[in-house]
């Protein structure tokens, strides 16, 4: 159970979790507004006047880089520096943030989907479908050309069907494991046939009804003839979708939650037409009431949160190599199962990379940064606040700062800002 | 100020043995690579030797044998790797597969066998010839699953049920004791790329690199680096109440040891990764491999060493992806082993492939496989019975077009734990009943 004794550990709470962390100062002012204004402003941000924002990629151009890798290489870092500068001063923090979830959850990777135009168009489908109507979501992603690609739907027809885009639909997208059957993976891969992607013409996505099969299948349960539609409404018409999505989504933002807890989650998800949205806000709302553990904060988040607290600058290439090393680049889950659960934060490689880029970060800190000045005054509270912990720090993170010479720093603070940032307190979110 | 040596006097009063046994073998550790005198300054009297630890837990020789198991992740594709040349499996073989079949020119054939590997396996396909290479065909775990992460989940388990361990993190627990005195030390069991899972125990902790190249710890030019580092190691202690933060805290003094250990075993981590990735010539396999040859060669006791590589899922493009991934796991192999031999450590190891499934034995539309059922294990090493393919790759009977499970994998995993250490710790990993298959002469 969380301990959230005040309105101010509870908005940092949901900045930690859900906002991207907070910039000096910002703290106080959700404070003085109150945990449900907060709220208002992370899950409804229209109604609270808070602007819409463009994409992240709006400004950016492909160019073909005919075979040019060091240009490909640059759009793409290009592409994911934007990502990162969009995360780190959006003010829909949680719009961003079930984005986020999403790509977690269908998990394409750049690294497959070897054309730049075509992740961005992911992205942004999951940046605009991924807060309404999850059944939506799901048509949208099914014939995405990004998606077509990375679980070669473009190339599964009638004659041969190919089931990797049906077993992950049903799998890891709507259902979970145990609640398909072998058959309904070739029902599903069947239904799904006849989309192509034109490579040659700007990766647009056409149905070509030849290649479909239009054989009869069941599906869940359901016979006839499918397709997209029928075959999206089967898996999120199924009784299994709404407490499978809940669930993941309470574990993503909570931790392990009381399967009570996952039971009213489902239920609210369900009742609201799979409205995601309502469900994200029903989450956010059980984790303030004391549900959820402690979690691991992933390498993206926890260098957001940093970037917000000291106001660092960091070169694009730092950045990501700073992911790379610990271990989670947007735009590159390892596997179809999205990046991994959150022990994998705490092996040796993450928490090396972690302590380096602690340092690294509090290297490009600004002089007037309000963290670095708390470091360097040693007020480790104030420090501590600063990074969304009003409480204060462990005591053995306080007794360690406590006795790092001043000495040791090249900058006064620098040296326990970067300790301070890689300490356990900052990694648990 | 906190220095080390009391940070861990400190450590051992409240964490427990875990922390402090990982931290004084970073000393012998550091020790026997640099001979720096001047650095055993953790607790370890000046005339240390790499006998015993200030814990009295005897530190295994250099003569310990090393079980490294080499993971395949994605599912590959058995038929593929393991080709049939002859009889009626053959004609089936290319019927099954019109645009992937292997044709003579693309495979390898296998001394006194009816099988070929895939000619990208070149560079150890003499492994076979020398007795060094045996295969168990149609293997996995009754009623497996289809989907990747199930599959994982069993072969990690080595079983069908659920568990929270690993067989190797079973087999970790039950020799603690007798190895070890019970007392814990991470630098026992390594993960490098992947392949934790299998490390998963109730008493013992592993250590986990994902990549050794970039593995360090840097502090960006501050004035004093071993401060910072030091600081770093007290924000371990004492432990929380709240065991997340309790288990952020004790992944520090675990990762501090492990870069120690690896910057001795990884010649350039500067030199050696870019942020486009490896050096060219250099895969990934490859530089796993060979960190863990340089693990092997220290002499610090390791027993188990995983590997993991992603990539093995081909359900398009399969021949040109299939052939590179196998080509670049052999020639890491093949560079593993000349390594270790050139050392005089090759005889010490073991090495162990897993793969969560075999794929589909007819190719589909994509130019690829789907998910199947039957799959292929590996075994490399010196003490092996001479070419023997055990079990088979069944065409004629396949399941829902499934190669059939003919062998269950943890009579596997039993061959190469009694290979590994005291037959008397088998069963607590794979459980009573399972057969030993006899891969090993010398076991």
């Amino acid at each position: 159970m969380n301990d959230l004794p005040t309105t101010r550990d509870e908005v940092a709470f949901l900045a930690r979790r859900a906002g991207w962390g907070l910039a000096p100062g910002e703290l106080d002012s959700w404070t003085a507004l109150g945990t449900s204004a907060f709220i208002d402003a992370l899950t409804q941000p229209d109604a609270v006047g808070i602007a819409a924002e463009a994409s992240p990629w709006v400004d950016f151009e492909y160019v073909d880089p005919a075979g040019d890798n060091k240009s490909r290489v640059a759009m793409a870092r290009q592409v994911l520096d934007s990502w990162l500068g969009h995360l780190a001063s959006t003010q829909r923090p949680f719009e961003n943030s079930l984005a986020w979830f999403w790509h977690d959850h269908f998990a394409v990777s750049g690294q497959v989907v070897n054309y730049l135009p075509a992740l961005i168009d992911h992205l942004d489908l999951l940046r605009e479908a991924g807060t309404g109507d999850f059944v939506e979501l799901i048509r949208s992603v099914t014939t995405d050309a990004a998606m077509l690609v990375f679980l070669d739907g473009a190339t599964s027809t009638g004659d041969a069907p190919n089931e990797n885009y049906g077993r992950e639909l049903l799998e890891l997208y709507t259902v979970g494991v145990d609640s398909y059957t072998e058959d309904d993976v070739v029902a599903a891969a069947r239904a799904l046939t006849g989309w192509v992607v034109r490579r040659r013409d700007g990766w647009a996505v056409r149905y070509r009804p030849a290649r479909h099969d239009d054989s009869p299948q069941t599906l869940l349960g359901v016979s006839g003839v499918h397709d997209v539609d029928s075959t999206v409404e089967a898996a999120c018409g199924h009784q299994a979708c709404p407490g499978f999505i809940a669930t993941k989504m309470a574990r993503h933002y909570l931790g392990p939650v009381d399967e009570s807890v996952v039971a009213e989650l489902s239920a609210t998800f369900a009742n609201s037409g799979l409205d995601i949205m309502t469900l994200g806000r029903a989450v956010l709302e059980t984790g303030i009431a004391g549900n959820g553990e402690p979690q691991i904060l992933a390498p993206v988040p926890w260098l957001i949160h940093a970037v917000k607290a000291t106001g660092a600058d960091i070169p694009v290439r730092s950045r990501l190599a700073m992911l790379r090393n610990m271990g989670q680049v947007p735009g590159q889950p390892p596997n179809v199962g999205g990046f991994p659960g959150s022990s994998t934060w705490l092996g040796s490689s993450a928490t090396a990379a972690r302590f380096s880029s602690a340092n690294e970060i509090s290297r490009l800190t600004p002089d007037d940064s309000v963290a670095l000045t708390a470091a360097a005054q040693r007020e480790w509270d104030e420090l501590a606040d600063v990074c969304l912990r009003p409480s204060g720090f462990s005591a053995a993170t306080l007794d360690a700062l406590g006795a790092l010479s001043t000495s040791a720093s090249r900058r006064p603070g620098e040296a326990a800002l970067g300790v301070a940032l890689a300490s356990p307190d900052l990694v648990v979110g | 100020m906190i220095s080390r040596r009391s940070f861990l006097e400190g450590a051992g009063a409240v964490a427990g043995s875990a922390a402090v046994g990982g931290a004084v073998w970073a000393a012998v550790v550091r020790d026997s690579v640099n001979n720096h005198a001047a650095q055993l300054t953790f607790g370890l009297p000046t005339t240390t030797s790499t006998t015993t630890t200030t814990t009295g837990a005897p530190v295994a020789a250099a003569t310990d044998r090393v079980l490294v198991l080499l993971e395949l992740a994605g599912g590959n594709d058995a038929l593929n790797t393991l080709v049939p040349i002859a009889g009626s499996p053959n004609g089936a073989y290319h019927d099954l597969r019109p645009t992937l079949a292997l044709d003579d020119a693309e495979t390898i054939e296998l001394a006194s066998t009816d099988c070929a590997l895939h000619a990208a396996l070149a560079p150890i396909a003499p492994l076979w010839d020398e007795s060094k290479m045996a295969i168990a065909a149609g293997v996995g775990i009754a009623g497996q699953s289809r989907s990747h992460f199930k599959a994982m989940d069993a072969w990690w388990a080595g079983s069908g049920a659920p568990t929270q361990t690993g067989w190797l993190g079973r087999w970790l627990d039950a020799s603690l004791d007798a190895e070890r005195n019970g007392v814990d030390d991470p630098l026992r069991a390594i993960a490098l790329g992947g392949g934790a899972r299998a490390l998963a125990a109730s008493n013992s902790t592993a250590t986990v690199v994902r990549n050794p190249s970039s593995f360090q710890l840097r502090t960006a030019g501050q004035n004093d680096a071993d401060a910072i580092i030091d600081a770093f190691l007290a924000t371990s202690s004492p432990l929380a109440s709240n065991p997340t933060l309790a288990s952020a805290q004790q992944a520090i003094p675990i990762t501090v040891d492990a870069v120690n250990v690896m910057s001795s075993v990884i010649a350039s981590p500067d030199a050696a990764v870019s942020e486009e990735g490896n050096q060219a010539g250099s895969s990934e396999v490859s530089t796993l491999l060979q960190a863990a040859a340089g693990i092997v060669e220290l002499g610090i006791g390791t027993r188990v060493i995983t590997v993991g590589i992603n990539g093995f899922d081909t359900h398009a493009d399969q021949l040109a992806r299939h052939s590179v991934l196998w080509s670049e796991v052999a020639e890491g192999l093949a560079g593993f082993f000349a390594r270790l031999e050139a050392s005089g450590n090759r005889d010490r190891v073991t090495v162990l492939t897993t793969s969560e499934f075999g794929r589909r034995a007819a190719e589909n539309g994509s130019g690829g496989t789907d998910h199947g059922g039957g799959g292929l294990q590996f075994l490399f090493g010196s003490d092996l019975q001479s070419q023997q393919i055990r079990g088979a790759l069944d065409l004629s009977s396949l399941r829902n077009g499934d190669l059939p499970v003919v062998l269950e994998t943890p009579s596997v995993y039993a061959a190469a734990l009694h290979w590994l250490g005291d037959p008397a710790h088998v069963s607590a990993s794979v459980g009573e009943d399972v057969e030993t298959l006899p891969f090993f002469s010398r076991p």
